[in-house]
């Protein structure tokens, strides 16, 4: 069994697992990284969200065997301090309720601006309609989404 | 006799000096009444370096009581908000009752809070008054410090010793809202900034030294049991550790959540399952049975006047319908719990939303104490009552004590979460209205067919209380009608049930306000007028088991058909649809939909919520439990478990479609300023949202929608 090289938050990590380990679980119980979220396991709700090379990817849905030799970004490496525009707009737009599905929300958000930096509301549209939030803090997510493109103007 | 220590807890804090803290909770001793002017459950301590730490005496799920309850105690404390840290209680003595639900956090703790935080104050205030030697009325507080004559200012960290040795006010004078510089103000949310960097910690979350992970294989039928299993097959998965039948099943120990997954798919390929003698239930059998309760036996939850009788004397009478299905909370996060048995008794990291229930019953299913099981909460990834139960806990109490050593972390699929949730039920309705000669409402009469959710919870036992739990809703009907006939005829179902966002309330809510609008209709009335014109003009009127302020529900009424245009001309294939509720007569929420079909193709284009909630502890946190609120109940019009032979047969986001972003309306909140004790905001929008929106979809096509749900979100 090969041991997987991969970058994770800008450090090269090492992981001797499964190659068929979804990217989530390698995060989560391999890597102590546990701001990536488990909610489906099918790539259906995207909680899970990462950035894989700087696109938004479901690490439920990535093996380690996919993954291995990418950089990998998760919410804990989006900034050193909560200092991302998206970060600081979803504090400013109040936009978590229990919190749960957010950082993979933010992922998404980050990479959305990353691609197009003022997103319409119809590219917001597509992008989180890959996402589930049971709170229903959708209204907020869109805001944030265009307060952090103003911001990064 | 007791010194004041036993109540005003000085400490020692690791390398900070002396602590004061205000033991809130203390229970009264004999000769020491001041004790008794501090409720239970509420905590506080203040620091030396003036950090003030609050332990919050609910658990927080999303509806925000970790900023709420805090600001409650911060206003009347004067604290520097920016120096606080929440933490959250642990059940036990001090905290009997931390269980969160039916939107009575903020109603409940209310003046405690309030009280605590005073006493608090005055206490400080005295401390300062007499190191400078001047009277406590000359002393006032302001955000973490007593100010006193002659520009003298003492930071609370600098009395805290002090304040430590002064008897605890009995009766602390409170604040005046007009003196509020916190509450009414929005205050984001405390634990924003750990959630956008991935600090927060959820049950998932929980890393503990030495943990294991597990998933556990459950008999996809309820009430079934495993037959015959060959282990191997698991334990030839690389990472698993052990293999461990538990009283729900067959539990897969692993090093990582994956390789249990992994372990527990390959077990099942070998299990076989007496599936007990609910394999062959399903949905459309259980719908006949309930069909056919309707004329049967109900027990009777409100009666007025003869309503049977002046039904079929009326000389004109509509009868209706309606039919809820059967619904999951799929939560965000699933169930989980990681649980250790040790020699002296077990600990248990997880959300939960009865701390004090979970704790009982693991040291139950132990046979051991209830001190002896400690329970630590964390962050829920959503509740809405799910997390009420305490099936997941003590299956990860038996998990753990059958696996042994260290703590295991049992994890929930999400198709777990889905196939052995506690179930909303479905319910059928037969609504009718008898109309008088001069189009007058004569009788109402709402009969509801359904498995009891509050049987089940107790396991079988049918309380007292069972027929006003399950018609709530319904029973609780505002409007003055001359002649009432609520009932409930309980129809049976094998599955465990549970109370959802709302509780119980939504489908009854569901088939009454419809039904309004439907009798409106009938007689040619304006949804809006028959319904202040049913309402009257009556003050607080008892009904059912609670008590409604009349005056306010019309006020919301008004509110939200005043800022939704209510009666505007609309574009062809756009309809307006209006509802209301008092929930529990404490929070009155109306709701207008605005929406368009076309195609046959449904879309929801804004919804205009008023509420009244007495005084707003955080307009922000309100705001969102509308929006939240009106997304759930928008949910449920395209959401439903269905049985075929004893299974759910929904197993994840795809067969139950939850309202995404995309698709969100508009929402607009509107609030009625009052100064009446608070009350929840995380429920009373939900109800109300279905039946606006079904009524409005009833103005744009005439289609009158009594069953749910709306498949494919087609018309």
């Amino acid at each position: 069994m090969p041991a997987y090289q991969l970058t994770v938050n800008g450090r090269a990590r090492t992981v001797d697992v499964d190659a068929d380990t979804p990217l989530l679980w390698v995060l989560r119980d391999t890597l102590g990284l546990t701001g990536t979220k488990f909610g489906c396991g099918q790539g259906l709700c995207g909680a899970c969200t990462v950035h894989v090379d700087g696109r938004a990817q479901k690490s439920c849905q990535t093996t380690l065997k996919e993954a291995a030799g990418h950089k990998i970004v998760t919410v804990e490496g989006l900034s050193k301090d909560g200092s991302h525009p998206v970060q600081k707009a979803w504090v400013a737009e109040d936009v978590a309720q229990c919190g749960y599905c957010q950082p993979g929300m933010i992922m998404s958000a980050a990479a959305l601006l990353h691609r197009k930096p003022h997103p319409t509301d119809g590219d917001i549209d597509e992008v989180f309609a890959d996402h589930v939030c049971r709170c229903g803090s959708y209204p907020r997510i869109r805001k944030a989404v265009k307060r952090a493109a103003g911001g990064a103007k | 006799m007791t010194s004041r220590r036993d109540f005003l807890k000085v400490t020692g804090a690791a390398g900070a000096g002396l602590v004061l803290g205000l033991h809130l909770e203390a229970k009264p001793q004999p000769g020491e009444a001041a004790k008794t002017a501090f409720h239970p459950n509420a905590f506080l301590a203040i620091r030396p370096d003036g950090t003030a730490q609050i332990t919050v005496p609910k658990v927080e799920m999303g509806q925000g009581v970790r900023t709420a309850l805090p600001l409650v105690l911060a206003e009347e404390l004067d604290l520097d908000w920016s120096r606080i840290e929440v933490v959250n209680a642990h059940p036990g003595p001090d905290f009997k009752d931390l269980g969160t639900g039916g939107s009575r956090s903020v109603g409940a703790t209310w003046i405690p809070l309030r009280k605590a935080g005073a006493a608090a104050r005055e206490m400080l205030k005295a401390a300062a008054a007499a190191t400078w030697q001047v009277s406590a009325d000359q002393c006032r507080t302001e955000k973490g410090f007593v100010l006193g004559p002659g520009g003298k200012k003492l930071s609370y960290g600098a009395l805290v010793e002090e304040a430590a040795k002064l008897p605890v006010p009995k009766d602390p004078p409170l604040k005046k809202s007009a003196d509020y510089h916190l509450l009414g103000k929005r205050t984001p949310r405390f634990d924003g900034p750990a959630i956008v960097t991935g600090k927060a910690t959820f049950g998932l979350d929980v890393r503990r030294p030495g943990q294991r992970f597990a998933a556990v294989l459950r008999c996809p039928v309820p009430g079934g049991k495993p037959k015959a299993w060959d282990e191997a097959r698991a334990k030839a998965v690389r990472g698993v550790k052990a293999v461990a039948e538990v009283p729900t099943g067959i539990a897969v120990i692993a090093e990582s959540t994956w390789a249990a997954f992994k372990g527990r798919e390959a077990l099942a390929a070998t299990v076989t399952w007496n599936e007990g003698p609910h394999k062959d239930f399903n949905s459309r059998d259980l719908e006949a049975r309930m069909r056919a309760a309707l004329d049967g036996p109900a027990d009777t939850a409100r009666q007025l006047g003869d309503a049977p009788a002046v039904l079929k004397t009326s000389p004109r009478r509509i009868e209706s319908e309606y039919f809820f299905p059967f619904q999951a909370h799929a939560t965000m996060e699933p169930m989980n719990a990681t649980a250790q048995v040790h020699e002296d008794g077990a600990d248990l990291w997880l959300g939960t939303q009865d701390p004090n229930e979970t704790q009982e019953r693991a040291a139950k299913a132990l046979g051991l104490k209830t001190e002896q099981v400690k329970v630590d909460v964390v962050l829920l990834g959503g509740g809405f009552g799910r997390r009420l139960g305490t099936d997941f806990s003590r299956e990860a109490i038996h998990v753990a004590k059958a696996a042994g050593g260290g703590p295991i972390q049992v994890v929930w699929s999400r198709e777990d979460d889905f196939g052995h949730d506690l179930f909303h039920p479905a319910t059928l309705h037969r609504m009718q209205a008898g109309l008088d000669g001069s189009g007058g409402i004569a009788a109402w009469s709402h009969r509801i067919a359904g498995p009891a959710i509050l049987r089940s919870w107790l396991e079988g036992t049918k309380a007292p209380g069972q027929t006003q739990a399950e018609t709530n809703g319904a029973s609780d009907i505002p409007y003055d009608i001359p002649a009432l006939d609520v009932a409930f005829a309980e129809v049976e179902a094998p599955m465990p049930l549970g109370w959802w966002r709302a509780v119980e309330i939504v489908p009854n809510v569901f088939a009454r306000e419809c039904f309004v609008d439907e009798v409106a209709h009938a007689l040619g009335k304006d949804a809006l007028q028959l319904r202040l014109d049913w309402l009257g003009q009556r003050g607080r009127v008892k009904v059912g088991r609670h008590e409604v302020d009349i005056a306010r529900l019309r006020r919301v009424l008004e509110l939200a058909a005043t800022k939704a245009d209510w009666g505007r001309k609309l574009p062809a294939g756009h309809g307006l649809g209006l509802a209301c509720h008092a929930y529990d007569g404490r929070t009155y929420a109306a709701e207008v939909a605005e929406v368009s079909v076309a195609k046959g193709q449904l879309r929801i284009h804004k919804v205009t919520c008023a509420v009244d909630c007495g005084l707003v502890v955080n307009p922000a946190g309100l705001e969102a439990q509308v929006e939240g609120g009106i997304a759930w109940g928008l949910s449920a019009l395209f959401t439903q478990i269905t049985w075929e032979k004893g299974r759910a047969m929904q197993t994840s986001y795809q067969d139950f479609p939850l309202l995404r972003l995309p698709d969100m309306p508009l929402i607009e909140t509107h609030v009625v300023t009052s100064a009446e004790t608070p009350s929840g905001m995380g429920e009373p929008p939900v109800p109300v949202a279905i039946p606006a929106v079904l009524n409005a979809i009833f103005a744009a096509t005439g289609k009158r929608i009594r069953r749910l749900p709306l498949e494919d979100g087609l018309i």
